[in-house]
């Protein structure tokens, strides 16, 4: 009898205990809510897109604070290329409190070790612009990933030259020799967008009935300065043989353009991707023929969308539907000089 | 069987292990110091960053150093006073330890000051304690000797302001310059104006002599990064400036000048004034009181020290 009692007592003080603990955790989650932290890691701050999506970032915090009422602090920092110096800032933004990370990977092979780090402390993750391998992204249900889809936007570059093809043959096939001689910028050997742009652009153009030959190509790992270098290159060893530059990104077509004009200016094409603020001037300028931009608004606002739901515990966002849950695809479109499409 | 004394060396064993124990993995025994970190809130006077990317290095850089936690705001709306001293009071609430902040009107700024320490970044030099000055009357004054220095005589100077609002450090910069080059027929001022044809306009409407250059001093960097741009692009433009000359150490400010669209620009050490200012903030925090105002330098530098190691240093830090 008395044992019984003593077990009655027991589940009476564990019952008062829950309801402190639960009403305790009502008290901190509204606390929370008046305000937010965010740590935001890049692979490369000095990146063009990065650059640009990151001011596009802080101008979309403030609005979503604004909007909301709720605080919104950003701890951005830079990787400088380095995922040690990644996994590092990961630690540090744990510990500073950080409800929800924003990471842009280094080594797309290698987030394990942030992904570790984040689970351990329940903070979830929104990764951007360079997608983990699906392994990693399928170890949690709190991982998300917000970019491009690479293969449409490859198709999307290469369906530009195939319209333009159609339309006028001598705006691509400059010498109207009945083959359109292309060089090929590529972007960093590890990063998937790089293989898989460089592989649809080129099918594209095939399938689309462009008579291409490839001239030679090289890796200038997204830099405008390493493309520079590599085009000067070229057009020495192959002058007056280029039609068609094919650039992984605008960056790249960038210092393509840079050397074409250090060497008196060429008139042939070239063609980017990722619509950057200098990639729109040369647009405008008649420099370059042409990029595919994904609505870089749109991208920014999905990334503090997502992570603002995440650190406040609310459900996903409605208006931006997850692929599997876990993917969002931002939309792209091309720009060219004479066509433009959605 | 264990003996008597076995079992008590036992126990003293088993209570010298637990003593271990709670003296290495708890405060009971010997209390750790407790670390605080400070919590430092950044507020500038502008909407956007771009200006501020050393100043945040040196920022972050203080903030590892000295067990910080600094967040950086920016307005939502560029110069606005109002909000400013909203945003003070609101990091103030939230728990902020220290505030650094840009001030859009210092006198505003100031009154506003109170429950927790306030660094601020004075444009002028001040009689208050405390805070990192950057003079920049004096950086105008210093910028139109050195381009008296570097232009023919007599030549025309046209001091291009910005369309918007001027901040206290954009009127101070263009009031130094205009005192030193003096009231004069070849001194004249316009509103910058976008675009190629903008600055054509405006170089129209000073009259010049067919064939006459100018001599161009940006207000801002702002106004510097847009100006050298054209310069970059139109022959037209570029066949009738003399110079192009302002303030501002951003990359693209530096890559103009490195390419040979900016003439001279004057700089300062952001990085360094992140830096101090999180030095100061966390002094004042650990009791030691305000100092004296820290003064910074500005320097005038033109294509060629951007190699020099000094100015590589300042310009370009490696965290």
């Amino acid at each position: 009898m008395q044992g019984k009692r003593v077990w009655q007592c027991g589940a009476l003080v564990l019952g008062v205990l829950c309801l402190l603990m639960v009403s305790c955790r009502d008290e901190e989650t509204q606390e929370r809510m008046a305000s937010i932290r965010i740590g935001i890691s890049l692979y490369q701050g000095e990146d063009t897109f990065i650059n640009n999506l990151c001011s596009l970032l802080e101008e979309k915090a403030k609005e979503f604070e604004q909007e909301r009422g709720i605080k919104v602090i950003l701890d951005i920092q830079d990787a400088k290329g380095s995922q040690n110096i990644q996994n590092d800032q990961v630690e540090r933004f744990i510990s500073l409190g950080c409800d929800v990370l924003c990471i842009n990977p280094v080594d797309r092979m290698d987030a394990s070790v942030m992904i570790d780090r984040a689970m351990t402390a329940g903070v979830p993750v929104v990764f951007f612009n360079r997608q983990p391998v699906e392994e990693d992204m399928n170890r949690w249900d709190r991982l998300y990933y917000v970019g491009v889809d690479a293969k449409e936007t490859a198709i999307l570059q290469g369906q530009m030259v195939v319209d333009l093809y159609r339309e006028e043959p001598r705006a691509v096939d400059l010498n109207g020799d009945g083959v359109v001689s292309y060089v090929l910028l590529e972007g960093e050997t590890s990063h998937q967008d790089s293989l898989i742009r460089t592989e649809w652009s080129v099918r594209t153009l095939k399938n689309g009935g462009v008579p291409i030959e490839k001239i030679t190509g090289g890796i200038a790992n997204w830099e405008r300065s390493q493309a520079s270098a590599l085009m000067e290159e070229w057009l020495t060893d192959y002058p007056d043989m280029i039609e068609l530059v094919v650039s992984n990104n605008d960056d790249m077509a960038l210092g393509a353009i840079d050397a074409m004009e250090r060497a008196g200016g060429h008139g042939m094409n070239v063609i980017g991707i990722d619509g950057t603020t200098p990639g729109l001037e040369a647009l405008e300028k008649g420099k370059l023929l042409g990029t595919v931009s994904a609505n870089k608004e749109l991208y920014a606002s999905v990334i503090v969308e997502l992570a603002a739901s995440c650190a406040l515990g609310e459900g996903l966002p409605e208006g931006y539907p997850l692929e599997e849950g876990t993917y969002y695809w931002t939309p792209q479109e091309i720009l060219i000089q004479t066509i433009k499409e959605n | 069987m264990i003996s008597r004394r076995g079992k008590v060396l036992l126990f003293l064993y088993a209570i010298f292990l637990a003593a271990l124990f709670l003296m290495c993995s708890t405060d009971w025994i010997i209390r750790e110091p407790e670390k605080e970190v400070y919590q430092i809130a950044v507020i500038i006077d502008e909407d956007k960053s771009d200006n501020y990317t050393n100043f945040r290095k040196g920022m972050d850089q203080a903030a590892a150093e000295l067990n910080a936690d600094v967040h950086f705001i920016t307005l939502y709306k560029k110069l606005d006073v109002e909000q400013q001293i909203g945003l003070m009071e609101r990091e103030r609430e939230d728990g902020a330890d220290a505030l650094i902040v840009i001030p859009v009107k210092e006198g505003q700024v100031v009154a506003e000051t109170s429950a927790v320490p306030v660094t601020l970044l004075h444009p002028a030099p001040s009689n208050e304690a405390g805070g990192i000055v950057v003079d920049y009357r004096k950086m105008g004054e210093r910028m139109a000797q050195e381009m008296q220095t570097d232009m023919p005589k007599g030549s025309t100077v046209l001091l291009l302001t910005a369309s918007g609002k001027w901040g206290v450090a954009d009127q101070l910069f263009l009031e130094g310059a205009r005192e030193t080059f003096g009231i004069g027929e070849n001194v004249r001022q316009a509103v910058w104006k976008e675009g190629e044809a903008g600055f054509l306009a405006v170089l129209d409407g000073l009259g010049l002599q067919e064939g006459e250059k100018t001599a161009v001093l940006a207000q801002n960097p702002e106004v510097l990064s847009a100006a050298a741009g054209i310069l970059a692009e139109s022959q037209e433009v570029a066949g009738r400036i003399l110079g192009l000359y302002g303030r501002g150490s951003t990359v693209q400010i530096l890559n103009y000048l490195d390419r040979g669209q900016i003439r001279g620009v004057c700089v300062t050490d952001g990085f360094g004034i992140g830096y101090l200012s999180v030095c100061e903030a966390v002094r004042e925090l650990e009791g030691n009181g305000k100092k004296e105002a820290l003064v910074m330098d500005s320097y005038y530098i033109e294509k060629e020290d951007l190699r020099e190691e000094f100015f590589e240093r300042m310009l370009f830090p490696v965290e």
